[in-house]
């Protein structure tokens, strides 16, 4: 029996009296309007909630095995540490809920929507989330091994660190799902789409993955599954460590990572002018598809880059009073200062990170190049467009650099 | 980060979307546009929605923008997402812009425009110190008499 009833409980509540750590097991408040109340450490094993309104209740610590809180409105609770073995939140809304370190093992969770949640080092064994929306929701250190998340939306989550060994992910969707660190030996990830998601060094071992997408996923040191990776989408994955540069790696040799042979150490034909080297007047020509990283000092050389071809201009590299030609990427990390205008001219892509310098004109290729400057970058630099710089002559950075100059 | 004007930012000064707005704007405030403003801005933050276009000269502290610039900006900490119109000059500490998805619509479309972004450098190393001073102008670094 429990300590309370379910009218002295609403109105306690009412009255603002506090029923913290009170025995309320089995109690039946069906479709009762709780919001905000304070449920901190109360024993609710078995109790009926069903459709409650709870937004922002406060259950922190609670027990709640085997409650039934089918379709109950959990939006912004705070479940953190509750116990919920067992427990039936089919159909719930629990947007925005903190369920940090909760215990959802084994409960039903089919069709809730856990969107922004925060379930960081939750235990979610053997749960069934088939159909749950968890987009965006915080799980990282999370314990899904076994769990059933078949057509789960998982797009943008955070998944670091999760234990997913044995889960069923059939269908599920995990666009730009944050996977690092993820095990998920043995899981199944048939037809999911995972397009852009972050994989670096999960384990896939045993995995199953035929007719998933990975397109476009960040796959440095992920485990393969040891299969052959037959009926796997991905058109290119990024093979790089970090987020500076993209290594695009694509067709059998992105399909190779996957079955868990070694990975392509990158383009082949790839250049290096290591740290005190120095070249002058050179004009150089790099075959598409090839990548040069440059630690040197270059001067009044030349650059032709071809189709694909990547251009890395390291932290120890300076490239001064030279020109870069062609449809390559390029990434600064280092110095470029030109001599004559424009500098680069038909880059598709030019980053410059923190701690580069870029001093030039840059001449963009009908189609645009794409841009990315991080906080921390040096730029003196002069932006133009394709068909008016051929007609027009656009003017040298110079120009704009003499008021602050001696 | 905190942004040392995040108490100002709590008030905002809105130019919503089908608003046009042909003038000088000085406000204490930040200033959201998702209209249209001609003139010139003074504020201590700038932030441009996708809808709103900014033409004319900003003075500001920081400016977010994911819509239209044109014009002379000046400012500490640049976002930027959007478009860069033509004659554009950008000045700044700091600037922003992240890469977009390969497939993905460009972060930024800039047309012809200048950006000025951070402080001159001035410890280069060793390696770097003569080409840059150079190019950049500058007399050649001198002894400690002067020669």
């Amino acid at each position: 029996m429990p300590e309370l009833t379910a009218e002295v409980v609403l109105e306690k509540l009412t009255t603002g009296e506090k029923i913290d750590s009170s025995d309320l097991r089995g109690l039946v408040l069906s479709q009762a309007v709780l919001e905000g109340a304070s449920f901190r450490r109360c024993d609710l094993d078995g109790a009926n909630l069903e459709g409650a309104r709870l937004a922002r209740t406060l259950f922190k610590n609670a027990s709640l095995r085997e409650a039934f809180l089918v379709g109950a409105d959990l939006r912004e609770a705070n479940l953190e540490s509750a116990d919920l073995e067992g427990a039936n939140l089919q159909g719930a809304r629990l947007a925005g809920a903190n369920l940090n370190r909760a215990n959802l093992e084994g409960a039903n969770l089919q069709g809730a929507d856990l969107s922004g949640a925060r379930l960081t080092h939750a235990l979610l064994e053997s749960a069934q989330l088939g159909g749950a929306r968890l987009v965006a929701a915080q799980l990282g250190h999370a314990l899904l091994a076994d769990a059933d998340l078949t057509t789960a939306d998982l797009d943008d989550a955070d998944l670091g660190n999760a234990d997913l060994r044995g889960a069923n992910l059939d269908e599920a969707s995990l666009a730009r799902a944050q996977l690092r660190d993820a095990l998920l030996e043995g899981a199944i990830v048939t037809r999911a789409d995972l397009s852009g998601a972050d994989l670096r060094r999960a384990v896939l071992k045993g995995a199953r993955l035929e007719g998933t997408t990975l397109t476009g996923a960040r796959v440095h040191g992920l485990v393969g599954t040891g299969n052959p990776s037959d009926g796997i989408v991905a058109e290119w994955v990024d093979d790089a460590a970090d987020d500076a540069v993209p290594l695009r790696v694509s067709g059998a040799d992105a399909l190779a990572l996957f079955a868990g042979r070694s990975a392509p150490a990158g383009p082949s034909n790839k250049r290096y002018f290591g740290r005190g080297d120095v070249l002058r007047n050179a004009h150089l020509e790099f075959e598409p598809g090839a990548a040069i990283e440059i630690d040197s000092l270059f001067e009044h050389c030349t650059i032709a880059l071809g189709a694909a071809t990547e251009l890395c201009v390291g932290k120890g590299g300076v490239l001064s009073g030279c020109q870069i030609v062609g449809p390559g990427t390029i990434a600064i990390h280092g110095k470029f200062i030109e001599h004559e205008s424009p500098g680069i001219s038909g880059a598709t892509q030019l980053v410059v990170s923190s701690g580069g310098s870029l001093v030039a004109a840059i001449r963009q290729p009908p189609e645009a190049t794409r841009f990315a400057f991080e906080p921390g970058c040096f730029l003196r630099i002069k932006i133009q467009r394709a068909e008016t710089a051929r007609t027009t002559g656009a003017e040298s950075p110079r120009s704009m650099r003499s008021g602050g100059q001696p | 980060m905190t942004s040392p004007t995040a108490g100002v930012h709590e008030r905002k000064t809105t130019i919503e979307e089908g608003t046009h707005l042909k003038g000088s704007l000085v406000s204490k405030c930040a200033v959201e546009v998702k209209g249209r403003i001609e003139g010139d801005v003074t504020a201590p933050a700038l932030f441009v929605a996708a809808s709103g276009a900014v033409h004319g000269r900003v003075k500001v502290g920081e400016i977010r923008s994911q819509g239209e610039l044109s014009g002379e900006f000046d400012a500490n900490v640049v976002q930027l997402s959007g478009a860069v119109r033509d004659n554009t000059v950008i000045r700044a500490k700091s600037l922003e812009v992240k890469l977009a998805p390969p497939e993905g619509k460009t972060q930024v479309v800039f047309g012809e425009c200048s950006l000025e972004v951070g402080v001159e450098p001035t410890q280069l190393d060793a390696q770097s110190r003569a080409p840059a001073v150079r190019a950049l102008g500058a007399r050649p670094p001198t002894d400690a008499n002067g020669s």
